[in-house]
């Protein structure tokens, strides 16, 4: 095993204790506050009071918005982590094989990660403005379009559009790590597979999902958490508009937490937020570890 | 597996050859056909404050129809007569109808029509049809002789005449996209310009072009006028031109390659990666011309060109007067301090996690991962009074803290994958020959796996320098803020000066992807290392 002797008991505690302090205070600190502000009154001025026997779950389900938004969530986690984990998959596989200029684009593909979303979000939402977007400016140039689209038409368009450069920026993540599960694995077996017949197909059924399993459940859940808690992309869109049409979880808490001043109800969003957040990662968890097991 | 028996090798040329010819003479038919389709209003007449059927409208109807008799004698064709009726009230309060009519007249051009046009439409389609013929020629000859050979044993000169045919084939297929757009900017985005008041240079002769064209010469001053109101769109045969073409080109690179499989994988694979990078590239283009454009240009929807006219670079100029400066400023204090912050608790916590063995060591794990759920999105209420309580709201240090506890996780989980890999006899001599656990991580751990600490640190000081969400809530003094929160004033709700927003979100963007170009190669190994093995 890949141990040092220990001297003390009690050494490897002070070894993880500057970490612990750390997420002690500027994360465990934050989820007690909140967890405690979404069981007690809040005043408008921000005053806390006592417990008030779960009013503020009661305010933030009954919020108008508190359905669409709960749709919307849902759409927005399955179709970016489904279509970034596909489309990285792909991209992934693609960057495995030997060709001519890999390395240039595989530098290519994480240029998306490597840049702040508010600023990814800010170029997309330039590009499909209306009148004078970057994309009908192109198209209209090239000859592609005979006319300007009106790129945003409807808020369902637009939504469709964050979904899209959602999955944009989670496509690099997908397919590194998945890059590195598919380099890991061993030749020998596509060679074997190769002699007994096994088409591209086969190989990539039998063999290289069932290695690149685990980086891929590993990607998944982070995903699942990244994606759910994602908040530049559609707060510098459409900042939920209009009346909160377009809005997840996470930007519709922010809203009511910082512009309506609905602290408590807020944080019960958040607690709700975490609990549906704990209960797909876990779930996903034990599916696949499961599947793993048989 | 490459198909290299004699056998296999003649059935593959054989098909294709046969293939391939049938799609070049298919092809050449196509471009027989008639293959954009006009329908252009040759003379329109409105009548308005009328009914329809009242003597008023019988005069103008009349009128149009000896137009459309007018037209067809001379033009010859067959000119429909389009009646548009709208019913209004006027301001007598009666009802009545305003009727528009028009003469339309269909016109239907082949290939041949365009090619003698001197429309530039018609040069690419005359270059597609000589790409078509010479790779036809190249194939026949290439393949001349060579039916009933394995492949590797033909002549190089032979192959390289298929590859060339193949080449050939290709470019004729990318003709045909440049041909219909060609014809949408000609008939619809250069006119369109040319009736709002832009005209691009050229317009006069353009339009002399298209009244030889499209009305025999006869439209003269009125063709921009015509041309507005066209509308056109390409008919079948031009669109089953493209997968002919594409049947062609890769029957031609069958021919030359001998492996259908391994080539149809290459292309589909070449073809994925060209638009995968275009696509990722397109927003960091629009992020450089738009940043050095002046704003009439960023917000011009009749803008003609790909590239600014002229490079502003007192762009730039405007921005550092406008604070961005101070903003980098704090990102790079921010960043360099969340890094340190976040290292200095991560690598003896990922030492621990590694190298020893201790009750507790699953729970901690467990709460690492646990950590991750927690986005600051979803605690903010809960930090910013935390913050407040603790002095550090709008202040760079608070952001150090928040950022380095939020990448306490990823940093631990990075280290402890290095560490892992790394084996640690070195260490166990170094504690057997009297050094304490601590100089053995300093003077021996640390030393070895610098790449992978390098990869943490760097990952941790990206994800501090694109951190927006909690800077945007906790900092509202201007001199405060990171250079993410800090883009946000060039876009207001009534105005956003999209040109200094690109600028400063370059300067923002180019030293963080170069960092990660840096990284990538070990990044991903990191970060499965953590994962799979946690």
């Amino acid at each position: 095993m890949n141990t040092i002797p220990i001297r003390h008991k009690w050494e490897p505690y002070v070894w993880l204790l500057p970490s612990i302090l750390l997420m002690a205070i500027f994360v465990v600190f934050p989820i007690g506050i909140v967890f405690k502000l979404s069981l007690s009154e809040i005043s408008k001025a921000g005053i806390v009071g006592g417990w008030n026997n779960f009013e503020n779950f009661r305010a933030a389900v009954r919020d108008p918005a508190f359905g669409t938004v709960m749709l919307n969530t849902a759409v927005w986690v399955v179709s970016v982590v489904g279509l970034s984990t596909l489309l990285g998959f792909i991209t992934a596989m693609a960057l495995n094989v030997k060709f001519h200029g890999r390395r240039i684009a595989r530098s290519i593909v994480v240029f998306p990660w490597a840049t702040s979303l508010v600023i990814q979000a800010s170029v997309w939402n330039y590009i499909i403005k209306g009148e004078y977007g970057n994309l009908n400016n192109v198209l209209l140039n090239l000859g592609i379009i005979k006319s300007a689209v009106n790129w945003r038409a409807t808020y369902q368009i637009e939504f469709a559009w964050e979904c899209g450069v959602g999955i944009f920026v989670t496509i690099p993540f997908v397919a590194f790590t998945v890059l590195a599960g598919l380099q890991s694995i061993d030749k020998a077996y596509y060679e074997a597979a190769t002699v007994d017949g096994a088409g591209f197909w086969r190989k990539l059924w039998n063999v290289t999902l069932p290695l690149v399993k685990p980086s891929l459940t590993v990607c998944t859940v982070l995903n699942i958490i990244y994606v759910f808690n994602s908040f530049p992309i559609i707060y510098t869109i459409t900042k939920g508009a209009p009346a909160n049409k377009t809005d997840t979880m996470v930007t519709l808490l922010y809203m009511r937490a910082f512009y309506d001043n609905q602290k408590g109800a807020a944080t019960a969003m958040s607690v709700i937020g975490f609990a549906i957040l704990c209960v797909c990662a876990g779930a996903y968890m034990m599916v696949t570890m499961r599947k793993e097991e048989q | 597996m490459r198909l290299n028996t004699p056998e296999s090798v003649l059935r593959v040329n054989r098909r294709a050859l046969i293939a391939a010819l049938l799609a070049a003479v298919l092809c050449l038919v196509a471009v027989n056909l008639p293959i954009w389709e006009f329908s252009a209003t040759v003379f329109a007449k409105k009548s308005g404050n009328t009914f329809v059927g009242d003597e008023k409208y019988q005069a103008v109807k009349a009128e149009v129809e000896a137009a459309a008799a007018a037209y067809a004698a001379e033009n010859g064709g067959d000119p429909r007569i389009v009646e548009n009726v709208t019913e209004r009230t006027n301001s007598k309060g009666q009802k009545t109808s305003m009727v528009a009519f028009e003469v339309r007249q269909t016109m239907r051009r082949t290939g041949w029509d365009f090619v003698r046009s001197g429309l530039a439409a018609g040069k690419v389609l005359l270059a597609m049809v000589l790409c078509m013929l010479a790779a036809a020629v190249l194939l026949c000859e290439g393949l001349l002789g060579a039916m009933d050979t394995n492949w590797p044993e033909l002549m190089p000169r032979k192959r390289g005449l298929r590859l060339a045919a193949a080449a050939l084939g290709l470019a004729a297929l990318l003709l045909v996209p440049v041909f219909m757009m060609n014809c949408n900017l000609a008939f619809s985005r250069w006119i369109r310009l040319a009736t709002d008041g832009f005209p691009r240079p050229g317009t006069d002769a353009l339009l002399h072009t298209l009244d030889g064209f499209l009305y025999g010469g006869t439209a003269g001053e009125k063709t921009l006028e015509l041309m507005a109101g066209v509308q056109h769109r390409a008919l079948w045969p031009l669109l089953a031109a493209m997968p002919l073409l594409a049947a062609f080109a890769l029957c031609a690179v069958v021919c030359a390659d001998g492996d259908p499989r391994h080539t149809l994988a290459r292309v589909l694979l070449f073809a994925f990666i060209i638009v995968l990078c275009v696509v990722i590239l397109y927003p960091y283009y629009v992020m450089v011309i738009t940043g050095f454009r002046s704003n009439a240009e960023t917000t011009d929807m009749y803008f003609q060109h790909m590239f600014p006219t002229k490079w502003v670079w007192s762009n730039l100029k405007d921005i550092i007067d406008r604070g961005v400066p101070r903003y980098l400023l704090n990102s790079l204090m921010l960043s360099v301090g969340a890094t340190a912050i976040a290292l200095l608790c991560g690598i003896p916590a990922a030492y621990a996690m590694a190298r020893m063995h201790f009750p507790g060591r699953k729970a901690f794990l467990g709460f690492v991962i646990m950590s991750q759920m927690f986005s600051p999105v979803v605690l903010l209420v809960g930090i910013s009074r935390l913050m407040n309580a603790l002095h550090l709201s709008d202040s760079v240090l608070g952001l150090m803290f928040i950022n380095a506890a939020f990448n306490q996780a990823f940093a631990i989980w990075l280290l402890r994958g290095t560490f892992v890999s790394i084996s640690s006899e070195m260490e166990q001599a170094a504690c057997i020959d009297g050094c304490s656990t601590v100089s053995a991580l300093l003077r021996v751990l640390v030393p070895i796996s610098a790449p992978g600490i390098v990869t943490t640190l760097i990952f941790v000081f990206i994800n501090a320098w694109n951190e927006y969400t909690i800077s945007t809530v906790l900092i509202s003094t201007a001199s405060n803020k990171p250079i993410t929160v800090g883009i946000t004033q060039f876009s207001s709700f009534n105005m956003i000066e999209w040109q200094y927003l690109f600028a400063a979100a370059l300067l923002a963007t180019v030293p963080v992807v170069i960092l990660f170009m840096c990284i990538e190669k070990h990044l991903a190994a990191g970060l499965t290392a953590g994962g799979v093995k946690g």
